[in-house]
């Protein structure tokens, strides 16, 4: 016999199914499959033989037959026969044959491994089978009725428990990380119960697991019971392989495991979901019990409804929850289509991104702008986030309902966001919509202290021991979130996709306008221009004819004489309106040429153009300090030739007028003030003062369009700049005009 | 009419206005001076080309810039390439003060580029003194 020493270095290499002994309820004969001649059998043979099993090694099976007091196999068959029957077809469908020895009833079950036949022989309990299939009918119409998972598991646990009558049932099913949890309960009354207890993942190891996929059910009767070996005379080197096999012995880790828990007989019915190992229907017994054959088998068939019917009861629930989260999607998007703005229509309505999943926060982030909805982390935090998730994430969707564990920095406020779901919207614009889940201070109840699964040896080695404790032992898990459900994660990414069609659809409507607008603009522009241009020609002849008249006519009479005078004035007033929209369209149209600009050489040419024109009497003129700025020289020339030249003028008929002009720098900007001790604009006209051909009641007897500050206004907001003013009337005015100290773009 | 042997003048201009107004103007400023009004430049070119066989050569010529058919620059380039018209002085007048324009005008051989002036004293003015310069300080082409 082959003997495995387990220790944590090769616990998942310890050839369960190689054991190369069987459990005591029954016994085992391995013939091989041309010859029928004894290869294997178990030392426990010899109470029904009332022989040395050895004896019969390489002898015909019809030998040892002879030597069992066997009846009822029925129509002259015999063991012989039973294997030829199965050779064409398999055992599957003839398990198990009901026989008699000494009287007592057996099942005989057959099995393949190899070229070996296991014949193995178990008891059975005739009483219970006669109502068996009436049983398993009404369990499964039971269980299938259920409409929830959960009471559907619970009634799996019932069912199960009325058919093998064991003190506990229970539905075990593993997380991602191959823990395991008590989903579901039926128990003895006067048990603890274990419900929503957690079970570490090397409780099961995996060869284990790869086992519960192949054999759906597993029963040990009796832990304390002795295990027979199975003896061979074929030596060491080929040992049985039990994998099939019904009385396979159990892993003496695994019997430690159920000793330390207090079971003394265990069944387990393996629940499979996609091909996968979904979980356990794990049943415990406190006294040795065996189930027979049929009635193992009567829970398999369970095990096997129940696997497909979970599937789909798992994605009816997806779909309940995607159907209900999607009528928020629709009304969102509803929304998109309805309003301009995609950012208002997310956020401000009765349905918000924060209702499309079970989110307690979301955050908008689109168009330059962060909006935030419920509990989410702050806009410094939140960019950080979308820096990260731009960063790690392949996909156009992230999500995690441990974000802490994979970025530390979420940790500061992982009571708000230990969920993510991220929708990139726009990774070239770091465009996206954040979805958090608060933590959930999850208390996981654990069936003993996981981490002393494995326990160090004396000798300091680790070793993999059975557990000993299985005493609640709660650990509270932080930094996670409830976890994202499929049904909530198939609504989001469609939310996702139907948004960024939306923007996109938006973002086309919106060039298409801004290149009509455009159109329209340049169209205006053109238009004003070339009608400002064309009526200049006719305008002149106006004047011409006006003039030839009172140069020519001799019989004009001097009332003839003064319209003719006004005529001419008024065309020259208009002359000079024209020639100022001209000028005004013309900074419209022109690009700014930024250039260093020498400010004290620039005031003083205005003030000497000025001067020139206006010949202003009694003016004192100051100069105060000039610092240089960025900017286009010609239009700044403008800016201040108007400015001064409007300063000049309305303080030309105060007594002593004094026009200053100065520049400082602060922080950011270059400041110029403009001040002059002349008439002042009347308060109610602030907001019209830069209007294009708006003049104030108190100018009229100066002469002006109303173009001058409208040209300024325009200048300084093509240099990025401001422009604003402090007046009293009758007192006079100061106009500021500020600049970027940085060259702007 | 003036006889066609005797042009001092010789404008080309599509606005009636102006022309009429050139027309008071030149009569105000000496009676003897005789013009020759041409309303496009394809008629300007025939009848340039007809003075040239026939020798008759005007003293200065006006060329509106924006004209109907052949531009006033396109008609300052052909006349420019008539030998007969190479020493006669073409002025441009125009309401665009484009720079652009300007440089072209310069570039065909203008000999001045005046903006339209702005009423009728203004006008007396501007050909007044384009004559005295033309007429009497640049002799060589009398």
């Amino acid at each position: 016999m082959t003997e495995f020493k387990v220790d944590s270095t090769n616990c998942d290499k310890e050839p369960i199914h190689i054991l190369g002994r069987i459990q005591g309820h029954g016994f085992l004969i391995g013939v091989d499959y041309k010859d029928q001649l004894i290869q294997y059998i178990s030392e426990n043979t010899a109470s029904y033989i009332n022989d040395d099993p050895a004896k019969y090694l390489g002898k015909h099976i019809d030998e040892i037959e002879a030597r069992m007091s066997i009846s009822n196999y029925g129509d002259k068959l015999n063991i012989s026969k039973i294997i030829i029957l199965g050779l064409g077809n398999g055992f599957e469908s003839l398990n198990p044959f009901y026989v008699k020895l000494d009287g007592k009833p057996f099942n005989l079950i057959i099995k393949n491994a190899g070229p070996i036949f296991l014949l193995e022989f178990e008891p059975c309990n005739t009483k219970e089978e006669f109502d068996l299939q009436k049983t398993i009918g009404r369990s499964i119409s039971t269980i299938l009725a259920e409409t929830g998972l959960h009471p559907m598991l619970k009634t799996t646990a019932l069912e199960i428990k009325k058919i093998i009558g064991y003190d506990r049932v229970m539905i075990y099913q593993f997380g991602e990380d191959g823990h395991g949890e008590v989903v579901a309960e039926e128990k003895n009354g006067d048990l603890e119960p274990f419900l929503g207890m957690h079970y570490p993942a090397s409780d099961i190891p995996k060869q284990a697991k790869e086992l519960y996929k192949i054999n759906l059910t597993r029963i040990i009767a009796d832990v304390d019971m002795d295990c027979p070996a199975i003896i061979s005379n074929q030596g060491q080197n080929a040992p049985l392989d039990l994998t099939h096999s019904v009385l396979r012995a159990v892993s003496p880790i695994h019997i430690q495991y159920l000793k330390n828990m207090g079971v003394a007989a265990s069944f387990s019915i393996s629940i499979l979901s996609n091909g996968e190992l979904w979980g356990l229907i794990a049943c415990h017994n406190y006294s040795p019990k065996f189930i027979d054959y049929k009635a193992r088998e009567a829970s398999k068939l369970i095990g096997q409804i129940l696997s497909p019917a979970l599937e789909y009861r798992l994605g009816e629930e997806d779909s309940e929850r995607f159907a209900l989260l999607n009528q928020s999607v629709s009304t969102l998007i509803k929304y998109i289509e309805k309003e301009s703005d995609i950012l208002s229509a997310l956020t401000v309505n009765k349905v918000t991104i924060n209702d499309v999943c079970s989110s307690s926060g979301a955050v908008l982030i689109f168009d330059n702008k962060i909006t935030s909805i419920g509990l989410t982390p702050n806009n410094d935090e939140v960019k950080e986030i979308v820096k990260w998730v731009i960063d790690n994430s392949q996909d156009m969707v992230f999500y995690t309902h441990r974000f802490p564990a994979i970025y530390p920095d979420a940790e500061k406020y992982s009571d708000i966001a230990s969920g993510l779901f991220a929708c990139i919207l726009s990774r070239e614009l770091s465009e996206m919509i954040l979805f958090f889940k608060p933590e959930q201070k999850q208390s996981i109840v654990w069936g003993g202290n996981p981490e002393k699964a494995v326990e160090a040896a004396s000798d300091g080695s680790l070793q993999l021991s059975p557990r000993k404790s299985f005493d609640k032992w709660t650990e509270i898990v932080r930094c996670s979130s409830a976890k994202w459900n499929r049904g909530e994660i198939a609504a989001l990414i469609n939310f996702r996709e139907q948004v960024v069609y939306q923007i996109n659809r938006k973002a086309n409507e919106i060039r298409q306008l801004s290149e009509r607008l455009k159109l329209a603009y340049e169209e205006l522009d053109t238009f004003s221009f070339t009608v400002s241009h064309d009526l200049r020609t006719p305008l002149s002849s106006i004047k011409s004819y006006t003039e030839l008249l009172l140069l020519t006519n001799d019989s004009l009479d001097d009332n003839a004489r003064k319209i003719l005078e006004r005529i001419n004035a008024c065309s020259d007033k208009m002359a000079l309106l024209i020639k100022e929209i001209l000028n005004y369209s013309s900074y419209t149209r022109n690009e700014i040429n930024l250039e260093k600009i020498n400010m004290r050489q620039l005031i003083e040419d205005v003030k000497n153009a000025i001067y020139e024109s206006a010949q202003p009497k009694n003016l004192e003129f100051i100069i105060g300090s000039a610092p240089d700025i960025s900017g286009d020289a010609v239009m700044i020339g403008q800016v201040f030739a108007n400015l001064l030249g409007n300063a000049v003028k309305y303080s030309s008929k105060s007594v002593n007028a004094v026009v200053k002009i100065e520049g400082y720098v602060s922080e950011n900007e270059t400041i110029y003030t403009v001040a002059d001790n002349g008439i002042g604009i009347d308060i109610k006209y602030y907001n019209r003062v830069f209007e294009l051909f708006k003049r104030m009641d108190n100018v009229k007897d100066f002469e002006g369009t109303g173009v001058g500050l409208a040209i300024v206004k325009r200048i300084m907001e093509k240099h990025k700049g401001r422009i604003w003013f402090e007046s009293q009337l009758g007192k006079g005015t100061v106009f500021y005009v500020s600049f970027n100290n940085e060259p702007i773009e | 009419m003036n006889q066609l042997n005797k042009v001092d003048i010789f404008l080309v201009e599509d606005n009636e206005d102006f022309s009429f107004l050139i027309e008071k103007a030149i009569d105000h400023i000496d009676k003897d001076l005789s013009l020759k009004v041409v309303d496009n430049g394809f008629s300007a070119l025939e009848v340039l080309k007809h003075y040239n066989q026939e020798g008759t050569r005007p003293r200065i010529i006006l060329l509106d810039l924006n004209l109907p058919g052949l531009s006033g620059l396109d008609l300052l380039r052909e006349i420019k390439e008539i030998d007969f018209f190479k020493q006669v002085p073409i002025i441009l007048f125009t309401t665009s003060d484009n720079p652009k324009d300007v440089r072209t005008a310069t570039e065909y051989g203008a000999n001045a580029y005046v903006t339209k002036p702005h009423g009728y004293v203004a006008l007396i003015d501007c050909l007044r003194s384009l004559f005295n310069f033309w007429f009497n300080h640049h002799t060589t082409i009398k």
